[in-house]
């Protein structure tokens, strides 16, 4: 497996961006989902094994901060080109899951010339008022566990619901615990700034700008944000394709990593 | 020292079995258990208790605002304030409050606060909570990121637009207006005194004391629970150089008096039992949303638990438990002095908001509990802390220069109903 390093960017109003990097290779820009990139698992070691994987961590996520210089959700895209930018990227291959998936469907709408090849695994920014997507901001974590993974006996799942055991009533938790705890909410109030109520910023109007080949993923079992949202992305993005990952959840990566990432790897490549 | 008789308006109807069956009172559940010709009888007995507590003299009635509950049922506390203000005439009208991020634009609450004080002749209070995470977040959609920055902004227009006497404009970051121009304006200058609700985060007490306002901790576990909270506040006022005027803060205490310790808890134990294990079943996905807390208060809540964590709630306790540890204070008029005295020199308040309707009480229950708090606990504690000034009391026109309902009405009537062609 390729070494992941992490450097530092220093970009304008006080923002400091943590970025993990592996592998090396056609670079790729991956926009990781809500709960950040915790660990170097999933789908990344995979990409990794065949590009050159560039992965910020968004305000609040890991080290990075300066999220009140995002004030609103085009803030939030602009911020994520001056940091391709800063990392000298070329219409790059770029991935994103879930938030992240939302985040590279807009980059790609709003300068379309820019990026090079799309893939969106899961993504929200769309609604559907009769396929509401579930509260990401009103559930307990343990709560979300059915909702995330299509087998809910999982390692990924079971890790979850071990870290929804510390926030009990009791005052025993570790000093790691409890920071883990606080570096979770952190990166969920950065999500909550641009997603909180609804996760619908408009993409919809956008989404027909669009340029760039675009692979579509889901989990055929997604609880989360029903697959039924795919043909959504199909029906207004010119050049795209749809590729459903059989016994995945939301969480695409946490189950079912291997053909996951063979889609990926294999669209990357054209 | 001054009492302010608090109501929440609670449903009165929450089903035995409600714990079992609906997961919060708060935020999601289903309003077919309300039923709005029961609420009818239900909003005007309630008015009735707060007008009974200004005719045997406490200082103050007050109200609150919530959403979506069956806790508490006043989405606009300021229509509650106006049906009190005309036929209540000598109290003080504590709205606690208006969350002043929620109304858009910001100067509704300056118009409608500037309203009640100037149909009351002066007698408000102006509370501007935050707002629960449940009534800001989940209710009406605030974003929990920027929530606080926008009540920030909302607290400085409105202050300026009580301040101004020529028309402004406002730029902000969340309200852009291009004419501020307050019509009408308060009677008291330069304005209502402010009282801000909190539960122990550093930055509402600085925010207070910056500016002379009210810190109101509202909790519901007691007086015991809030001591080391309260006593940070006062060392950090200190350490500000702030005066330690005890007027500077306020407490939140629920009293049943009774004529001796025993018919206490025969006759109130049903409705403390109503308000702690129904009224204050919340559900923990929704108690807080992402960004709501600061990270210091979230660090504070996590490692040491404070605040109204469930815990502390009161929840699953007896009678006994729930007296002893002072969730409420209830007995008799002896017992009760003694423990309201304690209260308010071990907090070192200067207001005392007190909860005299609780749960499911009917208004037989709570008149007496307010009668014989008014007669044989008010004059006990009044005295204590009258050397000093409170900076925090409205500065009402005096009685006999305010309008009285109705006063004009029996002259104006011979005059309208005279025959046609009489003389005027």
């Amino acid at each position: 497996m390729s070494e992941v390093t992490s450097r530092t960017l220093e970009l304008s109003q006080d923002r400091r961006i943590e970025v993990l990097e592996a592998g090396s290779g056609a670079p790729l820009f991956f926009l990781h989902s809500a709960g950040g990139i915790p660990q170097w698992d999933g789908v990344l070691p995979i990409l990794a094994s065949k590009f050159h994987v560039h992965a910020p961590l968004l305000p609040g996520f890991g080290s990075s901060v300066g999220l009140d210089a995002l004030e609103d959700h085009f803030d939030l895209f602009f911020h994520c080109f001056d940091v391709m930018e800063a990392l000298g990227l070329e219409r790059p291959y770029v991935v994103g899951e879930s938030m992240g998936g939302w985040i590279a469907a807009e980059m790609a709408a709003l300068r379309p010339r820019e990026i090079g090849r799309l893939a969106l695994a899961a993504p929200i920014g769309l609604w559907r008022d009769e396929a509401p997507i579930v509260d990401l901001f009103g559930y307990t974590s343990n709560e979300l566990v059915p909702f995330l993974f299509h087998d809910t006996s999982c390692e990924a799942a079971q890790q979850m619901r071990g870290v929804g055991a510390w926030l009990s009533d009791k005052d025993d938790r570790t000093e790691a615990q409890v920071e883990f705890l606080l570096a979770l909410g952190r990166g969920f109030k950065t999500a909550a700034k641009f997603l909180f109520p609804i996760p619908d910023r408009g993409l919809e109007r956008r989404l027909h700008r669009i340029t760039a080949p675009t692979l579509v993923v889901w989990g055929a079992e997604d609880r989360f944000v029903q697959p039924s949202y795919a043909n959504l992305f199909l029906d207004r993005i010119r050049d795209a394709r749809l590729e459903l990952i059989p016994r995945a959840g939301h969480a695409i990566g946490a189950e079912q990593a291997e053909a996951y990432g063979k889609a990926l790897v294999a669209f990357g490549h054209g | 020292m001054k009492i302010s008789w608090f109501h929440l308006m609670p449903w009165r109807w929450l089903p035995d079995d409600f714990r079992e069956r609906y997961h919060s009172v708060w935020v999601d559940l289903p309003n077919r258990l309300y039923d709005p010709e029961r609420g009818h009888q239900l909003y005007n007995e309630y008015l009735d208790m707060l007008e009974y507590a200004d005719q045997l003299g406490f200082d103050a009635i007050g109200v609150n605002e919530h959403h979506q509950n069956a806790y508490g049922m006043m989405p606009s506390p300021n229509i509650m304030a106006a049906a009190l203000a005309r036929r209540a005439e000598r109290a003080m009208i504590l709205v606690l409050g208006n969350s002043i991020a929620l109304y858009n634009p910001p100067i509704r609450v300056a118009e409608e606060f500037a309203m009640l004080d100037v149909i009351s002749g002066g007698r408000l209070i102006a509370g501007f909570p935050v707002g629960t995470s449940m009534d800001t977040n989940y209710c009406y959609g605030e974003n929990p990121a920027t929530l606080r920055d926008k009540y920030r902004e909302a607290h400085d227009l409105i202050i300026k637009a009580w301040a101004e006497r020529e028309p402004f404009a406002w730029n902000g970051k969340y309200t852009k207006l291009r004419y501020v121009n307050l019509w009408p304006q308060p009677i008291q200058k330069p304005h209502p005194p402010i009282w801000v609700p909190g539960l122990g985060s550093i930055e509402t007490w600085d925010f207070c004391l910056d500016h002379d306002y009210n810190y109101s901790y509202l909790s519901f576990s007691g007086y015991k629970r809030a001591q080391k909270m309260m006593d940070g506040y006062w060392a950090h006022a200190a350490k500000r150089g702030k005066s330690e005027n005890p007027h500077r803060a306020a407490f939140f205490q629920q009293v049943c008096v009774s004529d001796t310790d025993a018919s206490a808890e025969k006759e109130w134990w049903p409705h403390v039992d109503y308000f702690f294990n129904k009224c204050l079943h919340l559900y923990p996905g929704t108690s807080g949303a992402p960004g709501y807390m600061s990270e210091a208060s979230l660090r504070a809540g996590i490692v040491a638990q404070v605040g109204n964590t469930s815990q502390n709630m009161g929840m699953n306790k007896t009678w006994k438990e729930l007296c002893e540890q002072r969730y409420i204070v209830a007995g008799s008029p002896a017992t009760v002095r003694q423990q309201l005295e304690e209260l308010a020199k071990s907090l070192r308040v200067g207001h005392l908001a007190i909860g005299l309707h609780i749960g499911s009480a009917p208004i037989e229950l709570t008149n007496r509990n307010t009668y014989l708090f008014a007669t044989q606990v008010m004059p006990h504690l009044h005295p204590i802390f009258t050397e000093y000034e409170d900076i925090c009391w409205p500065k009402a026109l005096p009685a006999s220069a305010r309008a009285k309902a109705g006063a004009q009405s029996a002259a104006a009537k011979s005059h309208a109903e005279r025959k046609i062609g009489a003389a005027a």
